[in-house]
């Protein structure tokens, strides 16, 4: 090789050097790819990107199938957290569900004009014959006496039967031997609402539900069924369900049946009712000369 | 063709290590081999009479991985060219033969490279980490190209081998002897 071919050569791969000085100069100075970068890139990114797609695959086979250290040590501690994480999510969903039923609660006792009592299901109805409900008295053991009404926030649930310290057994309306006094407010008809006793619903009826004169006030399902409030224990105006189906109607009388408003299989607590409330105050609309607080009547 | 096919090897090599690096499992992913310089080193070592072709097929290379990498167009370009110049101006004086030289000489390489990339990077006022980071790596990419060094070494030279025009050039491409 001669000296001219070799100071050529030379001088050929000083400059090789010197583009990517100025390439790089320039490119620092500009801050963006070029337009030759970017064509570049066009091309090998999606080479890169097949690349990167096969060793991923392969990396996954590996991780996933071969590679499995730790594996069965972390899936034991992950186990250990899930049934731990698990017990606390059962524990904050009974307490939410104690909460709504508190809330339920409270707000039937600010609604409520009677003096009430809160109680706790806590068993539920065992045998088909009689339909009953267990429940805890939060307060007091003599306040509780058979008979009384027992409610909650979407209707009345049926009668105290027994009182055993501070527990108490309810009938629910649902039992045969359930009996309360009901008002179709549409109709104005009025009948006794009865348990049917079937296994598998709550479902109740009215035996005799009177017909008024009036051909349109024939009762039709789906119509609203309220507690009268004669026979002095439930408060009028309670909503006890709606009429799912007319078995008989003969003229004078109706009778159908009557899914209840309450569902018995979700009740946590309900409220007793413990006095009926107060009558109506006659003279409440009539202004009354209030009596002097001290000192005598004027003669 | 001899560097044009090496640097193509080179480039899908980079391409390869860049997606399965990011798999490795712990620190071994801050520890990539500097694939680039090695060619660099191998090209400049083997260069035979005209070292325009190798190069000018390093900064090709450099310019590749600039973009495989995201540095500056230019910065690796520049680096691998200079790599590639040291490579051939030692060429006489260095023989790389086995496991341990091919190994000791690939560290040697990528610690030159690296120390290339500082100053080029601290001339054109590229950002640069702390020295003790910037050492971390330099040792941590010196081991990763020392590991891979004998294989890329010995792929190299089946390329050579490849491209020998008789029996008696495959035989010293094989061996490692400069053509």
């Amino acid at each position: 090789m001669t000296l001219h071919r070799r100071l050529v050569d030379w001088s050929l791969a000083g400059l090789l050097v010197l583009l990517p000085a100025l390439v790089l100069k320039a490119s620092l100075a500009r801050g963006t790819a070029s337009g030759m970068d970017t064509a570049f890139l066009r091309i090998t990114a999606p080479l890169e990107a097949g690349v990167s797609w096969v060793v991923e695959g392969v990396g996954g086979l590996w991780n996933h199938y071969v590679w499995l250290v730790g594996v069965e040590s972390e899936n034991r501690e992950l186990r250990d957290e899930n049934d731990k994480l698990r017990k606390q999510l059962a524990a904050t969903t009974r307490k939410a569900f104690d909460v709504e039923a508190l809330e339920d609660l409270a707000v039937v006792k600010r609604r409520t004009p009677a003096d009430t009592m809160g109680a706790r299901v806590i068993g539920a109805p065992l045998s088909p014959q009689f339909r009953v409900i267990r429940i805890r008295l939060d307060r007091g053991e003599g306040d509780v006496a058979p008979g009384m009404p027992v409610i909650t926030g979407t209707g009345p649930v049926g009668r105290v039967d027994r009182v055993y310290g501070g527990y108490a057994d309810v009938t629910l309306m649902s039992d045969v031997s359930s009996s309360i006094e009901v008002l179709i407010p549409r109709t104005g008809g009025r009948g006794m609402l009865t348990g049917l006793g079937k296994p598998d619903s709550y479902a109740c009826t009215i035996g005799w539900l009177e017909k008024q004169a009036n051909p349109t006030s024939k009762v039709e399902i789906g119509d609203e069924i309220v507690t009268s409030g004669l026979g002095a224990s439930f408060p009028p105006g309670l909503v006890v369900g709606k009429v799912s189906k007319i078995s008989r109607d003969d003229g004078m009388f109706q009778r159908v049946e009557v899914e209840p408003a309450v569902d018995v299989s979700r009740v946590r607590a309900v409220e007793v009712l413990l006095a009926p409330p107060p009558p109506p105050d006659p003279d409440a609309k009539t202004k009354k000369r209030s009596e002097p607080a001290f000192g005598g009547k004027p003669l | 063709m001899r560097t044009a096919t090496l640097v193509l090897v080179a480039y899908f090599s980079c391409v390869i290590v860049g997606a399965v690096w990011r798999l490795m499992p712990w620190a071994i992913h801050d520890a990539v081999p500097d694939l680039g310089a090695l060619t660099a080193a191998y090209l400049g070592l083997t260069a035979r009479r005209n070292v325009t072709p190798a190069v000018g097929g390093s900064v090709l290379l450099g310019y590749f991985v600039d973009l495989i990498s995201g540095s500056p167009p230019g910065l690796m370009a520049l680096v691998l060219g200079l790599t590639c110049v040291i490579a051939r101006a030692i060429q006489q004086r260095i023989y790389v033969r086995g496991t341990t030289m091919a190994i000791a000489f690939s560290a040697f390489v990528a610690l030159v490279a690296g120390l290339v990339a500082f100053i080029v990077r601290g001339s054109y006022h590229v950002a640069t980490a702390s020295m003790a980071v910037e050492l971390r790596n330099l040792a941590l990419v010196a081991v990763a190209t020392g590991a891979v060094g004998p294989i890329v070494w010995r792929m190299f030279r089946r390329i050579d081998a490849a491209y020998a025009r008789t029996a008696r050039e495959r035989d010293a491409a094989l061996e490692g002897l400069a053509p």
